[in-house]
Order: structure tokens, then sequence, then C-alpha cells
């Protein structure tokens, strides 16, 4: 664990922190808002201001759960501004022609529209949960929501998910 | 993990930004840095500007304010006469004839 402290080390830190995660930064964006333009701004935004708030990182693994919990606080912020919460209504999401596999690509961003049409509490802790692999107790830490909140999201959501998909034919998965 | 569960980590599987993410950030940081150097001011000395700004100007626009009160109050006091001379005026001319 490396503390960073001088300017020079700063300098370099920051790129190679952005480099590090700018992937897991986009992504909790992206999922978020479902729209690439608008995670990318945000994604900048969010490195943009871990560079002004350097010199409170104490370590390279609290950059990372620093840059988590920005980066979902700023999606949140920016889904709120553009007042587009239902980027797709779920009536509208596509009707697969043929039972999907598990490899088809249109599952996928079947799963991705659905997410994006959760209310942003549930679809913080769906995306914190399936894109960073984290446990309900660490979502908890990161959205200061309470565990139990944090865990009855994520069994509400799972259900309704089932429930969307089992009506659009993909009920098997 | 069942399987809808496996197939929601595929679907939200971590993607990449485009090309020359990392560098757009850099760039935007070094420009950031430039323009606190140029004009280099802590926050709170802005706040203290403000406040200052704002204290002369409202002191300022009060005086006006009360030399309009002033003003206004020395012409009520003038019509107040003029209308009492007036008066006076007529019952001299009454008193002669």
């Amino acid at each position: 664990m490396t503390a960073l402290g001088t300017t020079e080390r700063v300098a370099f830190d920051f790129e190679g922190l952005v480099r590090a995660h700018q992937s897991m930064v986009f992504s909790l964006a992206y999922h978020f808002l479902h729209d690439r333009e608008a995670a990318e701004e945000v994604a900048q935004e969010v490195f943009l201001a871990l560079h002004r708030n350097l010199a409170r990182i104490q370590s390279p693994e609290h950059a990372g759960f620093w840059l988590r919990k920005v980066a979902v606080q700023r999606a949140i912020d920016e889904g709120r501004r553009r007042r587009r919460r239902p980027v797709v209504a779920l009536e509208s999401v596509a009707e697969p022609s043929v039972k999907a596999t598990t490899r088809d690509p249109l599952l996928g961003e079947v799963l991705r529209r659905l997410i994006a049409t959760l209310a942003e509490g549930p679809r913080a802790v769906m995306i914190l949960r399936y894109q960073e692999d984290l446990d309900p107790a660490e979502i908890a830490d990161i959205l200061e929501m309470p565990l139990g909140t944090v865990k009855s999201h994520l069994q509400r959501s799972l259900s309704l998910l089932r429930e969307k998909l089992e009506r659009r034919g993909l009920g098997e998965i | 993990m069942d399987r809808l569960e496996e197939e929601l980590k595929k679907a939200l599987a971590r993607e990449a930004p485009s090309d020359g993410f990392a560098e757009r950030v850099a760039a935007r940081a070094a420009s950031a840095e430039k323009r606190v150097a140029v004009f280099p001011l802590p926050r709170w000395s802005m706040a203290v500007a403000a406040t200052v700004l704002l204290g002369v100007g409202g002191g300022l626009a009060y005086r006006e304010h009360r030399g309009e009160v002033a003003k206004e109050q020395v012409m009520q006091a003038m019509r107040i006469t003029a209308v009492k001379l007036n008066h006076i005026q007529a019952h001299v001319r009454e008193v002669r004839q």
C-alpha cells in the first residue's frame, strides 16, 4: 500500500489511477445512464474531482473506493439533472423474435435496458453488485444505505427482472 | 449464483471508454491547474471580497434611499407651506376689501 505524498508522485499516480480505474468509472456511469457520451463526461468529471482531492487520498485502495462512490453519486446526479430515468420505457424494450440463448447479445442488451428502467437506488445497488461484484455490505458502505435496504433492493430487483423476462419469453433464465 | 445473476454479470461487465480517454482527462486536469496558477486566490478570499462588495453596495444604496426620503420630506413641507401662504394671502385680501 503506497501513500500518495509528494507533488511528483501525485502527478505520476494520477495518470496511473486514471488508467487503472477508467473502465470501472466509465462503466458505472454507462450502466446507470445507458448513454455512452453522458457516461464519458461523467467519468471525466469524476477523475477531475479526484485530481482536486488527491491530497486526501491515502492509498490506491482508498482511491478505488473513493472513485466508486463518487462515480455512482455523479451518475445519480446526472440522471436527475437530465430527468431521463426511464431512458427506455420497459414496454418499448425490443421483443426478441426468437427465444434468446444465454450467449445471445440481445439478452445482454435487454438486461441492460431493464436495469436502466429501475429506480435510482435499486439500479445503483444492482450495478455495484453485478458490475463490481461487491457484496451487500460493501454496497451499503458505498451508498451509505442500510444493509437491509441493499438486500431488499437486490431481491426485489431480481424478482422484477425475472417477471419482465418471463413476459418477453425469456423465462428460462 | 443462479443463471439470471450470471447473465447480469455478463451484461454489466466493465467496458472501456473511447480511445484517448486518459489523455483527455490529463489535458483537462492540466488546464484546470493552469487556471489555478493564474488566479491562485483561495476560495474563502473570493467569498470575503463578494461580502465586502455587497456590503459597500448595500450601504451606498441605503444612503441614496435616505437622501430620496429626505428630499421628498422637504418637498412635502414646501407644498404645505405654499398652501398655507395661499390661504393667508386670500384671507388678507378679504379683510382689505
